[in-house]
């Protein structure tokens, strides 16, 4: 097994562990969830959270894992998984000084690329499907149905967004030489858009609205992926590539 | 030498060569590489020498495509550069100057990682000279001293059947049996066809291994001898040793002028000793023409017919060589 499948099956299996984790709890805690929603609900301070609630509450079990498994874990570990396996991608062999042996082998540098590309997109994206493919099993626990179709559609969708995260980080890797720098500078600019998710008047320039609760809610009613989101993700994620590809084959090693 | 290189650009390149035509390449403000032309091979071992910074590393990496050259052209083993050089680092391997491997790879799993994309054959090839070397394939990359990377990369480079390898300081940081093995290999290579181009400081092994020499200033090819070359100059050089007369910069003048006036087709001063080119391999008629000099102390030595490496360096650059 050659290191980039082992780097790519652990990040995966360890990434789907940490969704899985905060899955379990997440899913088991509904009975209780259901049954104290309007304390809860005078507990949130602020009416972005309480219009959540409402949001969980009107869905049920459905609308309540979508929340805790899309727009909770993998909005925001999904998204710093993404940043985290992209932004060393080529920056971090820049920063240990491999990259001139990376290069040197008689392969194309597009095909290095984009194999790196495709292994750290699996690591992302498949820890979602996977992960979510466990609801279905899980809410049995609490006495829910949940269809393993509509969660898979979900998890598609989530995959998109975190797609296009992974891709810009990725493009600003194949850039520079400093994965710590691009890690954090791509992870503020994700918390700053979680931020103005919050904000009233804010929220609708959030890219987070692409992948919010009633989304996902949406996409489990009518049981088909939203085109209108999913294709733009996919050409942000496909432009991102086409201009790694690029800049990597003028990078100086 | 220069001129016999742009003779043989109408030619077409042969099995086995490295031809560079007119390659520059600039990083912002900074040349470099200005136009470089040579031709290496087929088959021996070429030195390619100079001080830091005058543009042998990133002549190498323009050469396999790592750094896109602005202008010019290469070609190794019949095969253009274009692109990203994919095609030239077929026939072809390089081991890179600066050395950094995957501390977290087995030797064995890094060897096989080093020869992605070449012949299967070659792995095995490349574990047997890794065990030839002594180094412990089942270890992690991060247990190995710098020498023992050195020659991990070396094995990899070594192992591919190809024409060419293009090997940057190949035995940097390693102590001198090390070295010596090294070089063993790299002479072995060359006698069964192999071209081989390094680029080193240590004229020592240069002077050991290699059949010719190019010598890289600021970004220019500045020089290029083959050992037939160097005999032939040494041939024409005598050294003279005046002992502490010549320490005075106003006699060391006045003896230079005296030797050329003598016939000498250059003279100069290193401490306590002039050199001298003469026209002629013969120098009888210099010398009786010295004997009969009076202005001139007698010399407390004579040596006539050797040059090192060192010197050629010292005279191609005038500094001292490592």
């Amino acid at each position: 097994m050659g290191g980039g499948t082992r780097s790519l099956l652990l990040r995966a299996l360890a990434f789907t562990l940490v969704l899985e984790l905060l899955l379990v709890p997440a899913v088991l805690f509904w009975p209780n969830f259901r049954d104290n929603l309007d304390a809860l609900r005078g507990l949130m301070p602020f009416q972005a959270a309480r219009e959540m609630l409402e949001q969980f509450g009107s869905a049920g079990a459905a609308g309540y894992i979508c929340g805790q498994q899309f727009f909770k874990a993998c909005n925001t570990l999904g998204i710093a998984a993404a940043v985290l396996f992209a932004a060393g991608a080529v920056a971090g062999e820049a920063h240990r000084g491999t990259l001139e042996i990376w290069l040197a082998r008689p392969l194309t540098r597009r095909r290095l690329l984009l194999e790196r590309w495709l292994s750290g997109a699996l690591a992302v994206a498949l820890p979602v499907f996977l992960s979510s493919a466990t609801i279905p099993w899980l809410a049995g626990f609490v006495e829910e149905r949940v269809a393993l179709e509509a969660m898979l559609l979900c998890a598609a969708h989530e995959s998109t967004l975190l797609l296009a995260f992974y891709s810009a980080t990725f493009f600003f890797s194949t850039l520079g030489s400093n994965p710590l720098g691009i890690g954090f500078a791509m992870l503020l600019f994700s918390i700053f858009q979680f931020a103005i998710y919050l904000i009233e008047k804010a929220t609708h320039y959030s890219l987070f609205r692409l992948a919010d609760i009633p989304t996902f809610i949406e996409i489990c009613d009518s049981r088909s992926l939203d085109v209108s989101i999913v294709l733009p993700l996919l050409g942000a994620s496909a432009v991102f590539v086409v201009a790694s590809v690029l800049a990597f084959e003028r990078r100086v090693p | 030498m220069l001129s016999r290189s742009m003779d043989a650009a109408a030619s077409t390149p042969k099995q086995g060569m490295i031809r560079v035509r007119g390659l520059t390449r600039r990083f912002g403000s900074v040349t470099a590489l200005s136009p470089i032309e040579f031709d290496v091979g087929p088959g021996g071992v070429t030195a390619l020498l100079g001080p830091n910074g005058s543009g042998k590393s990133t002549l190498l990496r323009c050469m396999v495509g790592l750094v896109r050259p602005d202008s010019g052209s290469a070609s190794i083993d019949g095969v253009a550069l274009s692109g990203d050089g994919t095609a030239v680092r077929k026939r072809c391997c390089f081991a890179p100057g600066e050395i950094s491997l995957y501390k977290e790879m087995r030797g064995r799993e890094h060897l096989e990682w080093l020869l992605r994309g070449r012949e299967r054959e070659s792995r095995a090839r490349a574990v047997q000279l890794a065990d030839a070397m002594g180094l412990p394939l089942s270890a992690r990359v991060r247990a190995y001293s710098h020498g023992m990377k050195r020659q991990l990369l070396f094995a990899a480079v070594m192992a591919p059947r190809v024409a060419v390898r293009i090997l940057d300081e190949p035995s940097e940081g390693l102590d001198p049996s090390k070295r010596g093995a090294i070089l063993d290999i790299v002479e072995s290579d060359a006698r069964s066809g192999t071209t081989i181009l390094l680029s080193s400081h240590h004229l020592g092994e240069v002077d050991r291994v290699s059949s010719r020499m190019l010598f890289l200033h600021q970004g220019r090819l500045v020089r290029s001898e083959d050992s037939a070359g160097v005999r032939a100059q040494a041939a024409r050089t005598l050294r003279l040793d005046f002992g502490s007369q010549l320490e005075l910069p106003a006699n060391a003048s006045r003896v230079c002028s005296t030797l050329l006036r003598l016939g000498a087709k250059s003279a100069l001063t290193r401490g306590q000793r002039a050199i001298v080119q003469l026209e002629q391999a013969d120098p009888r008629p210099f010398l009786g023409a010295l004997a009969a000099e009076a202005s001139l102390p007698a010399p407390q030595g004579i040596e006539y017919g050797q040059l090192s490496l060192s010197e050629l360096y010292h005279d191609v650059y005038g500094v001292e060589a490592v």
